[in-house]
């Protein structure tokens, strides 16, 4: 925990001894419970980029749970409020596997959708009080093991208590692998998928996290209040008030939500005394002004204005650093030519059209393979089906690895990166948010990642490799600068290091020198060669005749959908059928 | 038999009435690449709008009603020029951000100035019921299926027919393209918005006739609007009118045969079920983002 954390934990510890006013510790107590909601929303939504509007269903989960434990089988809450986060994690993987395959906006509307549903149901059900909803049972008053009190300290230490726990595993993760995992997840899931980071699973994990939290806070919510019902706890508007504190405060920091809930929910108590409208809107009012005002002024939130008022020097960037020069005279021996990957009779149709239609083609272990081809010819196709990005239509994409051969075809792109196979975009593909040494560090090795693993930072092993990294493809001026920063070239550079970081066996690279400059082309080829001679394979599409006559020990000649020729560079530059089709002659 | 007929006229007639109110928020969403959380609240104003010119003024429907669309066109185009301009490149969270901030303005600033009471009008045409394959229906239902008819036609026409049309729909296939051939993209946006809170108002001066107005009506709504748009796809007229239709039909048909209660329910189990089957939309291509 950091210092100005520690302080303030102490000062709201104390807040209770100095202050005495019951109408403000309301205020501080429905600040915690909400904070806590909004952080919870905030590990999904913030970490993650999921945005859900269906938080009030974990919340209402939680009170529902505990508060029928105790109600009707007097099972003390101390004991239900985990009951209920379990509950409400349960629920939230069932219902995190097929909304996770939406993007956004879908995601969005459909747990909107879902809360509807819920709402409806339980304003029906009998069982939990339909719409009259459920009483705590205030016989019990002051008997600690029920969790209810007459005066307001001890829920206050409870909420607290709860508030500091969400704090904490946002700051976790904040700080550890799985924290720069979730932001490549979000600022582009398919790059994440090319490196082996397997979103699914993190994003499940988050879910699961986050409706725990909530719905423990939905429980405390219903001992301080000892009355729920569909229309309090299962209000969609509260769904919405979770995120808006999480994004008003600015998402994907700690601080954020929790200052977006002290401010909204202080300025809802308050601003409703001094306009004089209990009931009447004004608070909410207020809430939609600011929020469009922060939107369009302000991405970040509130912490996002107050950064704005102290400016960090951003890093100056360096001079450009010449790479470590690698001839093509220092490439040795070739290893025993075993075979690495095995395309045999891929297709793909895109309705009527044959986009590629039963492509045979070998790699071997070492080698650099060419493929080559007019615009339209099916080679980026080719790639999106091996990678696992496009299902295919028929054929077999075998990876030959030393546990013995994998069938690819069918599987998940990150599975499929796991098993060694990198590869690049041709419109090229870095998280604009991340920094540069984040790129390498998200780029290690995931297979065989544990969650536990996922929860600490990155080992020195991938730390030192990242630096070499750096060094190897000199932007180690730039390591703290946004990938946005970056021009065109120094991202390409990047987004090639950052597949290296695993050290890979085989890599496709598709345009790894297309748009660059010949400086930065004459070092790309340089760096291609140089980690051949480490022991990559790699499998390269450019249109770029000079740099793939230098690179390749074999090329692919491919049009409409077909290999046409395969054969050593020398051999395809004679082939008339090639440069009849090539040049359109 | 007669029940399930019943039901499916009752649900066709509420269906185009969806349609008509959703249609907006699919225009937006298509040219503008916006989803307008607040879509609902627009109709809501202009559902008060109408009854402060009926009941308050005095004047008919139909002499109030080029009023309330107008409002609304302004009431668009100012949305997009003061709010939604600033907010067009920004990532697609800060974009819903924004428009429920906007959904919290409008809805709880006529919650401020008018309270939570029920307002509705009488209007003459609207009163007693008139007879379709032998179910009969209310008037209003009718006016107001025709209104949404009316307007569906009106706006199909406008796009397939005219320049502008078909520059708007330029920019909703390409807004960079649409710009490179000199078509002024940001009054493109803007028209979008304009026309999209007009036919919102049309859709709530006429649900006036026989659904009163709280500040609170937005709710029912929303999702409703959401499942026409997302169960129809985007980007074309028929989308949503399709959409609606069926969302008013499956609403209809589940309210009358299965249970009252549980009628919303399975709408919104239709809007997942969709999103998860085909999120582009029954007609709509997939489409990321």
């Amino acid at each position: 925990m950091t210092a100005a954390g520690a302080a303030v934990a102490v000062l709201l510890a104390l807040l209770p001894l100095a202050v005495h006013n019951a109408y403000f510790i309301n205020g501080m107590i429905l600040v915690f419970i909400y904070g806590t909601a909004a952080e919870a929303w905030n590990l999904l939504g913030g970490y993650a980029g999921q945005l859900s509007f269906g938080h009030a269903v974990f919340f209402g989960l939680g009170a529902y749970t505990s508060t029928m434990l105790l109600a009707r089988a007097g099972i003390s809450p101390w004991l239900g409020i985990w009951a209920a986060a379990g509950l409400a994690a349960a629920v939230s993987l069932v219902v995190g596997l097929p909304t996770f395959r939406l993007r956004r906006h879908y995601f969005a509307l459909a747990t909107l959708a879902l809360a509807e549903l819920v709402r409806v149901l339980f304003l029906n059900w009998n069982l939990v009080g339909a719409a009259v909803g459920l009483y705590l049972p205030v016989r019990l008053m002051n008997q600690s093991w029920a969790m209810i009190w007459n005066t307001k300290t001890p829920y206050y230490y409870i909420a607290l208590v709860l508030f500091g726990a969400a704090c904490g595993a946002g700051a976790w993760v904040g700080r550890v692998r799985l924290g720069l995992y979730l932001r490549a997840i979000d600022e582009d899931e398919d790059a994440a998928a090319a490196l082996g980071i397997p979103a699914l699973r993190y994003k499940l994990l988050m879910m699961g996290a986050s409706a725990a939290l909530t719905a423990l806070a939905g429980s405390v919510f219903a001992q301080y209040v000892l009355y729920i019902d569909p229309s309090t706890v299962l209000d969609p508007l509260r769904s919405v008030l979770f995120a808006i504190m999480a994004l008003f405060g600015g998402r994907g920091t700690v601080a954020g939500p929790a200052i977006g809930a002290g401010f909204l929910i202080l300025l809802s108590q308050y601003l409703g005394g001094a306009l004089g409208g209990f009931g009447r809107g004004y608070d909410y009012v207020v809430y939609g002004l600011l929020i469009m005002w922060i939107a369009a002024y302000e991405r970040r939130g509130l912490l996002g204005l107050v950064r704005r008022l102290r400016p960090r020097p951003t890093a100056a960037p360096g001079p450009e650093v010449r790479p470590a020069t690698h001839g093509a005279d220092t490439r040795g021996p070739r290893p025993a030519p075993a075979l690495l990957l095995e395309v045999a009779g891929l297709a793909k149709r895109f309705g009527g059209l044959r986009a590629l239609d039963g492509v045979d083609l070998e790699v071997r272990r070492g080698e650099i393979v060419g493929i080559l081809g007019p615009n339209g010819a099916g080679k980026s196709t080719l790639f999106d089906c091996i990678t696992g990005y496009l299902p295919a239509s028929g054929g077999r994409i075998v990876l030959h690895r030393a546990g013995g051969p994998r069938l690819l075809a069918g599987r998940p792109p990150h599975w499929i990166a796991q098993q060694g196979l990198a590869r690049t975009f041709q419109l090229i593909r870095v998280f604009p948010g991340l920094t540069v040494l984040e790129h390498l560090l998200i780029g290690q090795e995931h297979r065989g990642e544990s969650i536990a693993a996922a929860l600490r930072p990155s080992p020195p092993a991938v730390r030192d490799r990242a630096e070499g990294l750096l060094r190897f493809v000199g932007l180690e001026a730039h390591r703290n600068a946004p990938a946005a920063a970056l021009s065109y070239g120094q991202q390409k550079l990047l987004a090639f290091a950052m597949a290296l970081v695993r050290h890979p066996p085989l890599m496709l690279l598709d345009e790894p020198v297309a748009g660059v400059n010949l400086t930065v082309v004459e070092r790309l080829k340089d760096y291609i060669l140089a980690q051949n001679d480490a022991g990559t394979t790699f499998l390269v599409i450019e249109h770029n005749m000079d740099a793939l006559m230098a690179l390749a020990d074999r090329l692919y000649f491919m049009a409409n959908g077909r290999v046409v020729v395969e054969g050593p560079p020398e051999a395809i530059q004679q082939s008339d059928e090639a440069l009849n089709l090539y040049y359109g002659r | 038999m007669n029940l399930l007929l019943t039901a499916v006229v009752q649900g066709l007639i509420m269906g185009l009435v969806y349609a008509l109110v959703s249609l907006g928020l699919g225009l937006i969403w298509g040219v503008v690449d916006v989803v307008n959380f607040a879509h609902a609240e627009y109709m809501m104003w202009a559902m008060y709008a109408t009854y402060f010119a009926v009941a308050g003024f005095h004047l008919d429907l139909l002499a109030a009603l080029p009023i309330v669309v107008a409002l609304g066109f302004l009431a668009g185009v100012c949305t997009y020029a003061v709010l939604i301009r600033r907010i067009m490149s920004a990532p697609a969270v800060t974009q819903i951000f924004t428009t429920f901030g906007l959904l919290f303005f409008l809805r709880y600033s006529a919650f401020a100035a008018f309270g939570p009471d029920f307002r509705g009008i009488t209007w003459p045409p609207a009163g007693g019921s008139v007879l379709i394959l032998g179910v009969p229906i209310g008037a209003a239902q009718v006016d107001a299926a025709l209104a949404a008819l009316i307007t569906f036609g009106l706006l199909h026409a406008f796009l397939q027919w005219t320049k502008t049309g078909k520059a708007l729909q330029a920019t909703a296939q390409n807004p960079a393209a649409a710009l490179a051939l000199g078509i002024e993209v940001e009054r493109m946006y803007m028209l979008a918005w304009g026309l999209s809170i007009a036919t919102a108002a049309v859709g709530g001066a006429f649900l006036l006739t026989f659904y009163q107005v709280s500040p609170t009506v937005g709710d029912a709504f929303l999702l409703l609007m959401f499942a026409s748009v997302v169960l129809g796809g985007f980007g074309s007229v028929l989308g949503p009118l399709l959409g609606g239709v069926v969302i008013g039909l499956v609403e209809s048909v589940a309210g009358n045969l299965v249970s009252p209660t549980f009628k919303l329910a399975l709408v919104f189990g239709a809007l997942l079920l969709v999103l998860f089957l085909r999120p582009g939309g029954l007609l709509g291509q997939e489409r990321r983002g």
